[in-house]
């Protein structure tokens, strides 16, 4: 996007990486990802390919995408490079990632689970992502693996803002038929359509757990199942310990009440502190849920948090993953940040 | 004065109050209770949003909308397009609007994004309704429901059939590639929200308010005004006018009081689309006591000051000379109606149309929707009246459209 037009044919079609729908009003627009090569600059690149309806004309999805993606510029998230647009077909040309978090779980994973310094070098990223989202008024809305884009250098990416949205505050109505289902979190599953930001901190803190385990935290199968499987983990909610809670359009006064289980037993792989940030992103009161910017701030990501002097280098710090978003990001927030500067 | 006119033909059309809602049921108390409780958490919700990212989206927030601003400079060269069309496109928009029962921004959003559109490519006469369409629909993908994003064949009989289906779709990319996707424009109520929360203003005041601003979409003096400047302006005015007190928001710069006495002479004969809309309860009856205000106003400047002048109040009387439906030429130099240079154009054909008699000397372009030749007994969408006095727009093509089976106004 930087004003020269591209052609489709400036960029040679490799293999399909993957297939998909957008799904508009009255039909799903068919969209297929592929691996290409910039025939100028050799740079691969992926290319997603939009089917136009002529019925519809631009899906929403890709309004939104696109729109969002243009103003969101970060090292933890996906860069579009163009849009080119031919009769019949919309293509946006990416920045080439060489899988997603699912994939690199597959296979790197011992039965899919990841080595804590690795877990927490990607919920660092992760949160930074999210961060700038939040900062840059959008919500995601559809955090999982799958949309969790890793290259080989280790870093990961937010991808996939088909169902992302702008946000405004007061926050607006929304639809809740948003994030698949496993990572949706329990005020959407209850109906709430006044949801914020501490909806994609739900869907990290689905995301952090299944890195350990190798396993989906909460993997139903429909919207009361899901629910239920939450409540017997985080135990079930009461008007005492979630004041409004009755009120929301999918309450049942007949629930099966669960106790809370402490997440240690369910997750041993998880050290004290990791335990901690995870119980306070997967909080079931939306407005308890911690924020992004404390989020990061935890102390469990300590080992990123040192002074960040471009000269200096630790030799601890982060680890062997390039992190060039942390050390840009430390200077400018230190609001955020600034309480372990010392 | 014109208050009389709102009320009389409020039943024909769209903008129909709905007086049964006055009895309440126990489940209408019971779901009331849960609002409020649901209203609770919301709030709660965005406060904590507001503490912790406000600052972040507040800057994010003053850079897009500086990236997104028309210039009505740039559209006084359009050739064919003149400003006295403008309430007619906008009343047709107001009504489309409500008729989709989109969300109150995405109308901001579509005059944005028209109004951008309009300072970067040539526009055809016969294409201005489709521009704004496009627009609409653009604005609504970005921001509304999937199930209330209008359909093309339901905007294509509101435009009664002018357009070929194609050319919505065509045209919709056209917009889209000309404002480079860059969609994220930050409206007017984004930041009267913000303020309505902080200054802990009443529904009178935000509706009168959204209703000052949008009685701004109509002229001209308002295309450039940055929406956070709008949104302070009209809110003040707002008040003003509902005779509440005055909040202590801090300075105020130049614009923003340039924009706030603007805004204060652009209140007389407001569209009557746009009035009828804002006559309901649920927007708090506004449009009747904007009226009622400026009729009290004017009753009092005619009686004259017993004694020694009275200093005029902001908003009193400068009226009559100044109130104006925006036309071609205000704020423009000498030599409005010939010899501007026109506005660029893309190479790949921006110039939709086939008038011969237009396109002469520009390149026909290769993908541009074709325009039908209206036929004779077509309505014509821009009577040709180079100053409207009455303050009576015909509709644009499609007012029989309304009289529909029409969806409940949720915003």
């Amino acid at each position: 996007m930087d004003g020269k037009r591209q052609h489709h044919s400036s960029f040679q079609q490799l293999e399909k990486l993957g297939e998909g729908t957008y799904a508009t009003v009255s039909h799903a627009a068919l969209i297929s990802v592929f691996k290409g090569r910039n025939r100028q600059t050799g740079e691969f690149v992926a290319l997603k390919e939009i089917h136009l309806d002529s019925e519809e004309g631009t899906p929403s999805t890709a309004i939104r995408e696109i729109s969002l993606m243009k103003e969101l510029k970060h090292e933890n998230i996906v860069a579009l490079h163009d849009v080119i647009h031919t009769e019949n077909k919309l293509m946006l040309v990416f920045e080439y990632m060489d899988g997603d978090l699912k994939k690199y779980m597959d296979n790197n994973g011992e039965r899919g689970m990841l080595k804590p310094h690795i877990v927490k070098s990607f919920m660092w990223q992760l949160l930074q992502g999210i961060h700038f989202c939040h900062e840059n008024r959008v919500l995601h809305r559809d955090l999982k693996p799958q949309n969790l884009l890793i290259n080989n250098k280790l870093q990961l990416k937010l991808g996939d803002f088909g169902l992302a949205r702008a946000f405004g505050i007061p926050v607006n109505t929304f639809s809740n038929e948003v994030v698949t289902l496993w990572y949706r979190a329990p005020d959407v599953l209850l109906g709430s359509r006044t949801y914020n930001t501490s909806i994609d901190i739900w869907s990290a803190g689905c995301i952090m757990a299944e890195m350990f385990s190798g396993r989906p935290l909460f993997p139903g199968t429909t919207n009361e199942d899901q629910t239920i499987r939450i409540f017997r983990i985080m135990g079930t909610p009461t008007e005492r310990t979630w004041p409004g809670l009755s009120q929301f359009p999918e309450y049942k006064a007949n629930w099966q009440m669960y106790a809370t289980q402490p997440l240690r037993n369910i997750l041993p792989q998880i050290d004290e502190k990791g335990i901690d940030l995870l119980q306070r992103m997967l909080q079931l009161r939306p407005e308890l849920r911690i924020s992004a910017a404390e989020a990061l701030n935890h102390e469990w990501f300590a080992e990123f948090h040192q002074p960040a002097h471009p000269q200096q280098h630790h030799p601890q710090q982060p680890m062997m993953h390039p992190h060039r978003g942390y050390q840009q990001h430390t200077v400018p927030s230190q609001n955020v940040y600034g309480n372990y500067q010392g | 004065m014109a208050s009389t006119t709102y009320h009389s033909s409020a039943d024909e059309t769209f903008f129909v109050e709905d007086e049964a809602a006055q009895r309440m049921t126990m489940r209408d108390a019971g779901r009331m209770i849960a609002r409020n409780k649901q209203e609770m958490i919301a709030n709660e919700l965005s406060r904590l949003a507001h503490d912790e990212y406000l600052e972040d989206i507040m800057k994010h927030m003053r850079h897009m909308e500086d990236e997104t601003l028309p210039d009505a400079n740039l559209i006084d060269m359009q050739r064919e397009i003149q400003w006295f069309m403008r309430p007619y496109l906008i009343d047709f928009l107001i009504e489309a609007h409500a008729a989709f029962s989109l969300l109150p921004e995405t109308l901001f959003l579509t005059v944005n994004l028209l109004d951008r559109y309009c300072s970067k490519r040539v526009v055809y006469k016969q294409h201005y309704q489709l521009v704004g369409c496009a627009a609409l629909l653009i604005a609504a993908k970005y921001g509304d429901k999937k199930d209330r994003v209008p359909q093309i064949n339901e905007l294509n009989n509101m435009c009664c059939g002018l357009y070929d289906a194609g050319m919505f779709t065509q045209m919709e990319m056209h917009v889209l590639n000309t404002l480079d996707w860059n969609i994220g424009h930050p409206t007017v109520d984004f930041f009267t929200q913000l303020i309505v929360a902080e200054e802990r203003d009443g529904r009178e005041v935000e509706h009168m308010a959204a209703y000052i601003c949008e009685i701004a979409l109509y002229h001209r003096d308002f295309v450039s005004t940055k929406p956070s400047i709008m949104a302070r302006a009209s809110l003040a005015l707002a008040r003003a006018i509902l005779s509440k007190p005055e909040v202590n928001d801090g300075e105020w710069d130049h614009t923003e009081n340039v924009t706030l006495l603007t805004l204060s002479q652009h209140l007389h004969q407001p569209s009557v689309t746009l009035a009828r809309k804002y006559s309901s309860a649920y927007y708090s009856k506004v449009s009747g006591k904007l009226a009622d205000f400026l009729a009290q106003q004017a009753a009092i400047s005619r009686r004259g000051p017993p004694s020694p002048p009275v200093e005029p109040t902001s908003l009193s009387t400068k009226t009559a000379d100044i109130y104006s439906t925006p036309h071609k030429g205000l704020g423009a130099g000498p030599g409005v109606a010939d010899g501007y240079m026109t506005p660029p154009i893309t190479p790949d054909g921006n110039c939709f149309g086939h008038n011969q008699a237009m396109i002469k000397g520009y390149q026909a372009p290769p993908r541009c929707p074709v325009t039908p030749t209206p036929q004779p007994n077509h309505v014509q969408p821009y009577p040709q009246q180079q100053q409207q006095q009455q303050p009576q727009p015909q509709h644009m093509a499609g007012t029989s459209y309304f009289e529909g089976p029409t969806s409940h106004m949720a915003y």
